[in-house]
């Protein structure tokens, strides 16, 4: 079983790493307690003190409040509430539905038709970082994307129960 | 080692890996002993000379006594190997066809997981592309075309290659590689580009190397030529400089040969060398053509080469007197075109990592190692992983005060414990019973390479002998050859230096391909323009053989010169080498000839009722390949003694053998006497290998040096 220190999964989580240590890391079997190292280097790394339960996407987390409500922050500290509702519907979003729009970022006639698929943009209104980005039909419901079952997973997979 | 200062050294092997450098000297009656200095990549005459130093004093010899007296001095070393690895090579510009600007950031999607294990080969999450040996502004593509008769269909636009050249020398580049579509058929496109380019350098007073294909490798696979080009200018070519060194070093100390290297070909070169990209590996290889040598040498033809070092377990045939080539091998991640013997290489050595998978505690073995550093058992390595030294170790095989002859002094108690903590507790077993377990899977597993090797070839092991050296072959042996039978199992007393040993074995050989196509349906055919194509492929091969030697002041009239094909069914993608028994095709009967051996070689290689006559034949591959006296090491030869050996030498210890401990009787193999018979439980030491002769089987050392192990 292989351990790595934190301040290599820190470098790995920075992009820091030579490829072949990286590679080295992604061909064998993960360190025992690796979850809880990224959760303290997640902690480490966020300007606030709620105490992080799951990293939840790219620049997202799911929190404990004081009043142990679970929620959805950002790395800024902006919160789009309640872990059970879907985060998007908080944030800011921005729409491609137009040749033009979709022309922004793709060459002409490299991107979708806009009648058959829309690029759909969520952006953080705490610091304006794109967080998740969705391509379906016009009209498609909007994707809830991860619903966790922290407890289940705290208490079976990690043998670390969390205190209601 | 003795004094034998009577006696001059005669062959010369240099191995600089990149911390150390050995030295090989061999002497007239084939004994041999070895020299290590720490390697000196700025300059590596030095080490040289330091590991030369080192070497001759085991026989009380200065330089300046011994070099005048050499015969023969080959090299092989890892630096280039490493310029490539560490992309630390010469900075090149690239002239390709128009529209082919971006192959190397594209590649192969091969060469993105090239030498992965199968499950990562699987992750596509592990898979990358490689750094391009010359980046993207530096690549320009000229228009024109070749198509792939070799007729021109565009023209090439010459003030393209004006431009591209005026580019590339205002970018300051050391040397310019031009690969242009289908410049093995018709190369007139790019000795344009070389004219041009030569009289640009020229007027600009610059001292740009121009690297052409179709002089370098003319063969088909234009991407695998360009890699093989590229590696040749970007990490092999700069090595003339340090050969230059080395060879002046000699030339002082009164050397009258010149040195040669070691060529994936099997053969030594002249560090002079068109093609110098073949020398780039030639570790394995030496061992492989060691084994042809010493087949030769003791009259049979079929062998089995296995090696285990470290980190790799490697695997090679001798068929008929002959290794197999293959023509397209890859080399540290690109795919290449230049022959090397086929060597199958698993990751499984005496230094590979024993872990247990957490979710199904199932042993798994490699496929990283410790390598060099040993193991848990070596207190300074710094390992926390049991590996298969530390078994070895605990289960008493390995005397831990005798390791490299004592250099390192191992810990049993650490490898003791580390197995218990890490294998045989969770498992909950015994920690020897965990050990033993351990060893059998990895020799399970050897066993199963090579016998899916020799089977997999369409040939048996009774037709074999098998031949066991690395530092950890002769360990291992018994278990991976148990219950295979081989007609005899071959492990010579100098196993751990066998592959140096094997490069002072080469022929001075040079080896040259080309890609041909010629295609022949049978014998009613118009077999002129067949024969014609080859005749003429051959007639430059040979002219560029010629060439090569006379480059060290070999005449053709000392060169014994070999035709030979590959050659395969049309539309199938497996060619087949064969040798032709003249000089040139005059007749139906010479095709007669090439098709009877290519239907022969394929019948064995593959199965009789897979021959496909009615498909027809492409040659695709003319080679010339020529080769000149060389000295060679003897075989060692001693008289034969009695049959028992000394028991004054005897000593004991205890090792644990299935499920049970047994005494095992300890021997120095410098103690044992030609002639001698050893039966198992015995364990023969030397400073760099151990013999693990296991209750069963016995072992006769005989005059040349060699034990035959068997079943008792
Ligand atoms: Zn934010």
């Amino acid at each position: 079983m292989r351990e790595y220190d934190l301040e290599t999964l820190r470098q790995l989580k920075r992009g820091e790493l030579p490829f072949e240590k990286v590679h080295e890391m992604q061909s064998s079997h993960k360190d025992r307690d690796r979850f809880l190292k990224m959760l303290a280097i997640a902690q480490e790394s966020v300007p606030w003190n709620d105490r992080i339960l799951l990293p939840y996407a790219e620049h997202l987390y799911v929190v404990e409040k004081p009043d142990k409500s679970r929620v959805v922050k950002c790395d800024c500290g902006y919160e789009f509430g309640d872990v059970k509702q879907n985060w998007k519907l908080s944030a800011l979003v921005y729409v491609r539905d137009t040749k033009e729009k979709i022309n922004e970022i793709y060459p002409d006639k490299m991107g979708c038709d806009p009648d058959w698929m829309h690029i759909r943009e969520y952006i953080c209104p705490g610091c304006g970082v794109l967080l998740e980005t969705e391509a379906v039909p016009p009209g498609y419901p909007i994707v809830f994307d991860f619903q966790p079952d922290i407890d289940t997973f705290y208490e079976k997979w990690l043998n670390q129960p969390l205190s209601k | 080692m003795t004094n034998k200062n009577t006696i001059q050294p005669r062959i010369l092997a240099i191995d600089a890996g990149g911390t150390m450098t050995d030295t090989i000297l061999v002497n007239e009656e084939g004994q041999f002993v070895v020299g290590k200095a720490q390697s000196n990549p700025e300059d590596e005459s030095i080490a040289f000379i330091n590991s030369l130093r080192d070497g001759l004093n085991y026989w009380n010899l200065t330089l300046e006594d011994a070099v005048p007296a050499l015969a023969s001095s080959i090299y092989s070393g890892t630096a280039m190997l490493n310029r490539l690895l560490e992309r630390k090579g010469r900075k090149l510009g690239l002239i390709v066809t128009a529209g082919f600007e971006d192959y190397l950031r594209m590649e192969r999607g091969i060469q993105t997981y090239l030498g992965y294990s199968y499950s990562d080969r699987l992750h596509l999450v592990t898979h990358r592309h490689n750094e391009p040996l010359v980046p993207r502004e530096r690549i320009f593509g000229v228009r024109g075309r070749i198509d792939l008769f070799g007729s021109e269909q565009i023209p090439l636009y010459e003030n393209e290659v004006r431009e591209a050249v005026h580019k590339l020398i205002d970018m300051n580049v050391e040397g310019i590689c031009v690969n242009l579509l289908h410049s093995y058929v018709n190369p007139e496109h790019e000795k344009r580009v070389k004219n041009i380019a030569q009289e640009i350098i020229r007027q600009r007073g610059a001292d740009t190397l121009l690297f052409i294909s179709s002089e370098l490798y003319p063969v088909s696979q234009d991407f695998a030529r360009l890699n093989t080009v590229l590696v040749e200018a970007y990490a092999a070519d700069p090595s003339r400089d340090q050969f230059k060194r080395i060879n002046r070093k000699m030339r002082e100390l009164g050397a009258n040969h010149e040195l040669r290297v070691m060529a994936s070909h099997g053969g030594t070169i002249s560090t002079e060398a068109k093609e110098l990209a073949r020398t780039l590996v030639s570790g394995p290889i030496g061992g492989v053509v060691g084994a042809q040598y010493l087949a030769k040498e003791l009259g049979f033809e079929n062998v089995v080469c296995t090696d285990i070092g470290g980190t790799s377990f490697d695997l090679a045939l001798i068929t008929g007197g002959q290794f197999t080539i293959k023509t397209q091998p890859d080399i540290a991640r690109f795919m290449l075109k230049l022959p090397l013997i086929e060597i199958d290489s698993v990751g499984a050595g005496t230094g590979s990592f024993v872990r247990l998978t957490p979710s199904s505690k199932r042993i798994e073995i490699g496929p990283d190692s410790a390598g060099y550093r040993i193991g848990v058992s070596n207190p300074v390595s710094g390992l926390s992983t049991v590996t298969i030294n530390d078994c070895n170790v605990v289960l008493g095989y390995l005397n831990p005060d005798n390791f490299l002859g004592g250099d390192v002094k191992l810990d049993k108690e650490r490898a003791y414990n580390a197995i218990k903590e890490q294998i045989a507790d969770p498992l909950g077993l015994d920690v020897y019973e965990a050990a033993e377990g351990i060893i059998s899977l990895f020799e399970d597993h050897l066993r199963n390479e090579v016998i899916s090797r020799v089977l997999g070839k369409g040939y048996a092991p009774e037709n074999y002998r098998l031949i066991s050296y690395g530092g950890g072959g002769p360990v291992h042996v018994a278990g991976y050859t148990a219950g295979l039978n081989f007609e005899d199992i071959l492990v010579p007393s100098w196993a751990a230096g066998f592959s140096a040993y094997g490069c002072a074995c080469a022929d001075y050989e040079y080896r040259s391909d080309k890609t041909v196509q010629a295609q022949i349906a049978n014998l009613e055919d118009n077999i002129t323009p067949f024969a014609e194509t080859i005749n003429s492929a051959w007639r430059e091969l040979k002219d560029r053989v010629i060439e090569e030697f006379a480059k060290s002041g070999v005449k053709p009239d000392q060169v014994e010169f070999r035709h030979l094909l590959r050659v395969q069914y049309v539309g199938q993608l497996n060619d087949v080498e064969i040798l032709f028994p003249g000089d040139e095709i005059k007749t139906a009967g010479d095709v007669q000839i090439i098709i009877d051996r290519f239907e022969e070689a394929y019948a064995k290689m593959y199965s009789r009722s897979a021959r496909s006559p009615e498909l027809g034949y492409l040659v695709t591959t003319a080679i010339i390949t020529g080769v000149t006296e060389s000295e060679k090491p003897k075989l060692p030869t001693e008289p034969l003694g009695p049959a028992t050996p000394d028991t004054k030498y005897q000593e004991t210890r205890l090792v644990y053998y299935k499920g049970n401990w047994e005494q095992a009787n300890v021997y120095q193999m410098d103690h044992l006497r030609p002639g001698n018979t050893v039966y198992g439980f015995t364990i023969i030491e030397s400073p760099n290998t151990t013999f693990v002769v296991p209750k069963g089987y016995k072992a006769y050392l005989d005059a040349h040096r060699i034990f035959h192990l068997s079943p008792e």
